[in-house]
């Protein structure tokens, strides 16, 4: 029984094949999902997506969006999802101690909650490259 | 209208030189800019005013010409980011469904629109589309609002629906169209207006001839469990097992706020782009149409050269032959 796998964004589709097994971090706890899964439709929080090929894993780094799960078929809507393998590592280290220093000087309830969603993300995308390897 | 006053002086010239010339000042009194141009006691117009006639109609042919290959190479960049965006609403519909009939008290037309001119018809029909919407959900119960994305939409539903509109919002493309800037825009609409049926009145991007307008329908999480259990495509809704650690009234919130703002990216975009083929399809037409009428004009400027040396001729002929004779 074959898994497919769609990951969407508002710019493009991310992935479109099949994979033998994903693990989703959804806002309460993490999923592992085979084939003949039941339906569920999930929220996905600001985290990582691993995605099994054959022995071979693979990681995206995803920020927050839904999951449909149905019939063989995973659709994931996301705001926005890097591959791993797509993520500069000195880039991302860089985001995420700008991301730290911007969280350190934040007032203000607004800037402190934008701050903490940037380093979140920037954590995520730095999980992503170190996953791989 | 003045290309039409200058087809009619066209046309009206090519009778008037061969037989009578002598008749040229009487019968023309329904071409005041030309006749003002010419003095009284020429029998003919002047080939100067035709040559400027000329030069005008040549600028205007290469304007529009520039302009359609601005709008081509324009939308050919929005092209990709529309049929990109494309999958992402069709989960949303292939769960939720699209449900124009759905019978609401609180409907929001949610109408999108150009900010420039010369792009053809399709506000126009996207705003009758609008109003059609509006007059078929009023009644005692329902009522209808609307919230308004572009200049043009706004100057046609200002004159005869303003009591009824909820936001406008223009200058939309003035920084490239990106999913953040919609997705804030969708949140100030949900924010500010109270809805149970939104309707997203766009023109679709079928090819570069072809703009179909369309309406995408987004319930409201109320309406949405109403309808689920009335059965249908909603029905399987209540299959699905919900994961994410909060109730199911709150996923469907959010899921319902993320759906409008999807189909609302792709709204704006496919409307960009239909704006962008149309206006291509108007100016290659206006430039079409100055050739032809360049065309004409240089028949008439010929005509009168020619008419104007026969003449020259005759006077010299007669006034030797009267010396002779």
């Amino acid at each position: 029984m074959t898994l497919n796998l769609c990951v969407l964004t508002p710019n493009r589709i991310l992935w479109d094949s099949e994979v033998k097994e994903i693990i989703l971090s959804t806002n309460s706890r993490k999923i592992g999902v085979f084939s003949n899964h039941a339906p569920i439709a999930a929220t996905i929080d600001i985290g990582i997506l691993r995605i099994r090929l054959n022995d071979q894993w693979l990681t995206m780094a995803l920020m927050g969006g839904f999951a449909k799960i149905d019939n063989n078929e995973i659709t994931i809507l996301v705001n926005d999802a890097e591959k791993g393998s797509d993520i500069d590592p000195q880039e991302a280290h860089q985001a995420l101690e700008i991301a730290e220093a911007n969280l350190r000087k934040a007032e203000g309830k607004r800037q402190t909650i934008e701050a903490n969603l940037a380093l979140r993300q920037a954590r995520t995308r730095v999980e992503a490259i170190n996953a791989i390897s | 209208m003045a290309m039409a006053a200058l087809r009619r002086e066209g046309r009206r010239f090519a009778p008037m030189i061969s037989p009578r010339p002598i008749t040229a000042l009487r019968s023309s009194p329904l071409a005041p800019s030309l006749e003002d141009e010419c003095p009284i006691g020429v029998r003919y117009i002047s080939t100067q005013v035709v040559r400027n006639r000329m030069k005008s109609v040549k600028n205007i042919q290469k304007i529009t010409k520039a302009m359609k290959m601005v709008a081509a190479s324009k939308l050919r960049a929005i092209q990709t980011k529309a049929e990109n965006s494309r999958g992402l609403w069709q989960p949303f519909t292939a769960l939720l469904g699209d449900l124009p009939s759905a019978n609401v008290k609180k409907n929001v037309v949610v109408t999108i629109s150009s900010d420039k001119g010369l792009c053809g018809g399709i506000n126009s029909t996207s705003v009758k589309i609008s109003k059609g919407l509006h007059k078929l959900n009023s009644g005692p119960e329902k009522e209808t609002k609307y919230v308004i994305l572009g200049e043009k939409a706004k100057a046609q539903l200002v004159r005869d629906s303003k009591k009824d509109i909820e936001l406008i919002i223009t200058e939309l493309q003035k920084n490239p169209l990106n999913y953040t800037q919609v997705s804030v825009l969708a949140d100030e609409i949900l924010k500010n207006v109270e809805y149970d049926a939104l309707r997203i009145v766009f023109n679709k991007f079928h090819s570069v001839v072809s703009f179909v307008p369309t309406v995408s329908t987004v319930l409201s999480p109320e309406i949405v469990e109403r309808e689920a259990e009335s059965g249908g495509k909603l029905g399987d809704l209540d299959s699905y097992e919900v994961e994410g650690g909060e109730t199911k009234g709150e996923i469907l919130q959010n899921l319902a706020e993320f759906q409008f703002s999807c189909v609302m990216f792709n709204a704006v975009l496919e409307n960009a782009c239909s704006e962008q083929g149309a206006r291509m399809s108007a100016m290659d037409s206006s430039s079409r149409n100055a050739g032809d009428m360049l065309d004409r004009l240089t028949l008439t400027y010929n005509r009168t050269r020619q008419a104007s040396i026969t003449t020259e001729l005759i006077e010299i002929i007669s006034g030797a032959s009267a010396l002779e004779g």
